[in-house]
């Protein structure tokens, strides 16, 4: 992450010659027809990346007759929101047919438990492994390392009965909670990177003043920590939302989050398939990260590089 | 040796929790499931091992035919996606050199990442539909199109590579992006000075200073591609028959449907196998390359 | 005020000594600085009083208490810092204040503290700013207060002043020296700036790779440098060192340099009547030498030797002799100095009972 705003910085630094030579920028004013060709790429790319969320939306709008017509383009001859009721409050999921309310609002019920977990959890241990005297922390340190990389369906069994014993398997406590140890790993190294950047006399400074490793984290550290917050709020919203495998593995009937239910609706076919209900649904799903992404959009991406790069 | 200060305890005190985590959720977790691959648990694990055909649950998988599609499906996938760093690269330079638009073009690239994968396969499975989706439509404007990926078990697996590399490309976009902004100016001016033309300057100079974030994205798409659960899942669930079958797939298989405990054991354990196989060359590689780099 | 020694230190890092048995007492009171150049072990030592770092072996003693196993905020000390590590997220006052946090002090107490060193250090209309918002001389003030406020005994500073400019460095190396006549506490202060050392301290302590070169007084380190670490580190520009020989005979010692030139050492207090014959190094000060072609009444040689260049600063200036085919430095008035050319010849004396000798096998002083 810190990589990402150098460059960024570096590639401010690149505008200035250009700028402090008034006659080249002159020159350079008209478009090239190189530049035209690029952009012109560009834009077919970008318009084959909105198809989907185009499909999407104008499907979630569309009656079932219009659908059957075979025009997946076309606009809504009568834009309806009869598919939007009907898979919020009666879509069914297995043999429940209360709609995707139910799976939100699990959703919603799994995301701020795992997320103050998971935070909480990773950033003490990035704290204390970046700027405390630890003597295996290194060790330590490669083996959250390998832990990152380790596929879930290895540890999936043990954490079922795990989980079970805790009494928390089937329930939206037991979801966050394997969200947040599955999480832990990954969260710890960013955190880590984040604060080995603190100044070491800014920490000297603390420990000849206080001494206390709480006092200095809630009064010097966590107030310091603001960015990187955001940072992984972002990438752990989206990616508890979006998780499926820890939901539909620990979820059982009554802690599904809504990525079960939408997987349930499209991929159960008795039946006539409603696409109109299906879009709605899918659409219902994306839009809480949606509006994450388009209202912090360089925050995420900075969230999903900072998950991606890390040691 | 002298006497214990509180400063050196505190901080090893608030490492317990996560060290327990991972002792026992991983470490713990890993080497319970590694044991009951070699036991014959099924629905219930049994922890008695039966030393004479203590590799039992290995054979079976490696004559299963639906492991070796889980096998053969999880290479086409990784070739496939790698279309997905391709085409990042090329998405980046041309953002990178033309600078207009770049923040819209970021993020257009970049919206299917913020959205599940189950999301995502449900789209694309409505686009691909043979009878009212992208087919028809194009059929209906005179082009003889074969759009019915989903239906046939060998083009199934393109439509699950089409959507994992829609939803990825943006990703390793903005990891080029960042790797192309690594990269002095002054190597483009002086090019320009020196009139080397764009594709070369690309091939010789660029894609080789950028080998270390090439390295890393293929290391995360390999990663991904061992995970990949969720796409499967949401476009085909596994079929037509077994044909869109990787290993995680079969794994959660094997352990939910099929209740057998040993059996998913030791495909979880081949799924660990293949990641590192993957993992440590590559991760050995760089550290060589970084360290080799270090002096400079 | 206490003092503080250190007795018998070992630092290693692996199998990598940094200290060996280092031995050093400050009085109460004392305005010690350890100057050195980078990587001579004088962070380390402070590190190790201020209590960031831990011995390997030895004994830490502040007055009469054994603080070598006690936590940094237990010790009794205060530090500042290089870059002054003042709390981002917090304001002036929030920076002093957490200064205080280790004490178990009343607030009102916090706060007449607070007020008195915002006072003494003239930062009152900054306390409700953010270190963002303060300049570097304005940072150092406030970095100066955090460790005031604990109003302990012994102040520790390390390399506070390196990141100011000029000016500022040379107000706020009064005002440091200010405040410690006024507070009367012990002072242990890291340097590699001699002029800093100089002005400040009531002790030096010469360090390089990670030994005591010597400890003294500025004056004895200037005048009589314990060996020619000491004698080539201290001064600027630096002493001048040349081989000779020594030449005893009943009642005069002189040495004979390389070039011939005849050194009268009259006046040289010798820790010990030194052999005929023997090799020696000479150091002479720039500044012991007299005005350009002018006889002193008391010379202990006279040089005779082209100019090779000038440097001037302002307030003197610098001529460098050519003497077998090195430089001698010598210190001129700035006025005399723009009438020596460079390839003209100059006849400079050398003032009798200022010369140092050291011996050139061991280096020690004689």
């Amino acid at each position: 992450m810190s990589q990402m705003s150098a460059s960024e910085r570096a590639a401010g630094a690149t505008e200035v010659p250009v700028a402090r030579a008034p006659y080249f920028v002159r020159k350079k004013k008209g478009i090239s027809p190189q530049s035209i060709a690029i952009i012109v790429f560009l834009s077919m790319c970008a318009l084959f990346f909105c198809i989907p969320l185009y499909v999407v939306v104008v499907t979630s709008f569309k009656s079932m007759d219009q659908i059957r017509e075979g025009a997946i383009f076309a606009l809504p001859q009568i834009w309806t929101l009869d598919a939007w009721d009907h898979a919020w409050n009666k879509a069914c999921s297995g043999i429940n047919c209360h709609g995707l309310k139910v799976g939100f609002w699990n959703s919603v019920m799994i995301l701020f438990p795992s997320l103050i977990l998971s935070i909480a959890l990773s950033m003490v241990t990035g704290y204390a492994l970046a700027l405390w005297n630890v003597r295996w922390a290194g060790a330590f340190l490669f083996l959250l390392f390998i832990c990152a990389f380790v596929p879930f369906q290895i540890i999936m069994y043990p954490l079922i009965v795990m989980t079970s014993s805790m009494k928390v398997y089937g329930t939206i406590w037991g979801v966050a909670i394997v969200h947040a140890v599955l999480a832990m790993p990954v969260l710890t190294l960013i955190f880590r990177n984040y604060y080995k950047d603190i100044p070491q006399e800014i920490m000297s400074a603390a420990v000849m003043d206080s001494g206390s490793f709480w006092k200095i984290f809630f009064e010097i550290i966590l107030p310091m920590s603001g960015n990187i917050l955001i940072v992984i709020l972002i990438l752990q919203i989206t990616s508890i939302w979006n998780d499926y495998l820890i939901g539909v593995t620990f979820g059982g009937l009554n802690g599904q989050p809504m990525t079960v239910n939408l997987a349930n609706l499209v991929t159960i076919s008795t039946g006539t398939t409603n696409y109109a209900h299906n879009m709605a649904a899918a659409l219902l799903t994306a839009i809480p990260p949606l509006v994450v992404y388009f209202v912090v959009g360089k925050l995420f991406v900075q969230g999903v590089t900072a998950g991606a790069i890390k040691g | 040796m002298k006497t214990m200060r509180w400063s050196r305890i505190s901080p090893q005190a608030a490492l317990i929790p996560a060290v327990a985590v991972t002792l026992v959720a991983f470490v713990g977790s890993i080497l319970w499931t590694l044991y009951l691959s070699f036991t014959r648990s099924r629905r219930l694990p049994e922890y008695d091992i039966d030393w004479s055909e203590w590799g039992r649950q290995y054979d079976r998988l490696f004559k299963d035919a639906g492991w070796e599609i889980s096998l053969r499906n999880l290479i086409i996938l990784g070739l496939g996606s790698a279309l997905a760093i391709v085409f990042g690269f090329i998405l980046a330079a041309m953002i990178d050199k033309e600078k207009r638009g770049e923040s819209l073009f970021r993020t257009v690239f970049l919206y299917p990442l913020a959205v599940s994968l189950i999301v995502t396969g449900a789209a694309w499975r409505w686009i691909l539909n043979p009878t009212l989706g992208a087919q028809a439509f194009l059929r209906g404007l005179g082009w003889e199109v074969d759009f019915n990926w989903l239906a046939q078990p060998d083009t199934a697996m393109y439509a699950i590579i089409l959507a994992s590399v829609w939803q990825s490309a943006g990703f390793y976009m903005a990891l080029m992006l960042a790797g192309l902004k690594g990269i002095n100016s002054e190597i483009w001016s002086a090019a320009k000075l020196d009139g080397v033309p764009l594709w070369r300057l690309y091939l010789e100079i660029v894609i080789p200073m950028m080998k270390f974030t090439f390295i890393t994205c293929a290391i995360l798409l390999s990663l991904g591609v061992i995970k990949a659960y969720d796409v499967v899942v949401a476009m085909t669930n596994g079929g037509p028959g077994q044909s869109t079958w990787v290993p995680a797939y079969f794994t959660i298989n094997a352990l939910s449907a099929k209740s057998n405990l040993g059996y998913a054991s030791a495909a979880a354990v081949m799924m660990l196998i293949i990641t590192l196989i993957v993992f440590l060359p590559l991760v050995a590689l760089t550290a060589w390359q970084q360290r080799k780099g270090a002096p400079r | 005020m206490p003092t503080v020694s250190f007795e018998h230190i070992v630092k290693s890092y692996g199998s990598m000594t940094v200290l060996n048995d280092l031995n050093l007492s400050v009085d109460d009171g004392d305005f010690l600085v350890l100057l050195g150049p980078s990587g001579c072990g004088k962070t380390t030592l402070l590190n190790l009083l201020a209590g960031l770092l831990e011995v390997s072996d030895g004994r830490i003693m502040i007055g009469d208490r054994d603080v070598t196993d006690l936590d940094p905020k237990d010790r009794g000390l205060a530090m500042v810092f290089q870059s002054y590590a003042l709390y981002p997220t917090k304001t002036v006052h929030g920076n002093l204040k957490f200064g205080l946090s280790a004490s178990k002090l009343p607030r009102d107490e916090i706060e007449k503290r607070i007020a008195w060193a915002a006072r003494l250090l003239q930062i009152e209309p900054l306390l409700n700013r953010k270190p963002g918002q303060l300049s570097g001389g304005q940072r150092q003030r406030v970095a100066i207060g955090r460790a005031l406020v604990k109003n302990v005994g012994v102040f520790l500073f390390d390399e506070p002043l390196s990141n100011l400019d000029a000016k500022l460095r040379t107000e706020m190396r009064l005002e440091i020296k200010k405040l410690h006549d006024e507070l009367k506490s012990t002072i242990v202060y890291v340097t590699h700036d001699q002029i800093e050392a100089m002005t400040m301290a009531t002790r030096i302590a010469v360090m390089d790779g990670g030994v005591i070169q010597q400890f003294g007084t500025p004056d004895e380190i200037y005048e009589r440098p314990a060996n020619l670490f000491v004698a080539g580190f201290i001064g600027s520009p630096a002493m001048n060192l040349r081989e000779a020989t020594l030449n005893v005979s009943n009642d005069r010692i002189t040495a004979q340099l390389a070039s011939g030139v005849v050194l009268d050492l009259e006046g040289y207090d010798f820790a010990e009547t030194p052999r005929n014959g023997t090799k020696v190094i000479v150091g002479l000060r720039p500044e012991h030498f007299g005005a350009p072609d002018v006889r002193e009444a008391k010379a202990a040689a006279t040089f005779t030797l082209p100019v090779q260049y000038t440097e001037r600063t302002g307030s003197d200036a610098t001529v460098y002799l050519k003497l077998d085919n090195q430089l001698l430095a010598l210190r001129v008035a700035p006025d005399a100095a723009s009438r020596l050319k460079p390839g003209t010849s100059v006849s400079v004396d050398f003032l009798s009972g200022k010369a140092n000798l050291f011996d050139a096998q061991t280096g020690r002083r004689m």
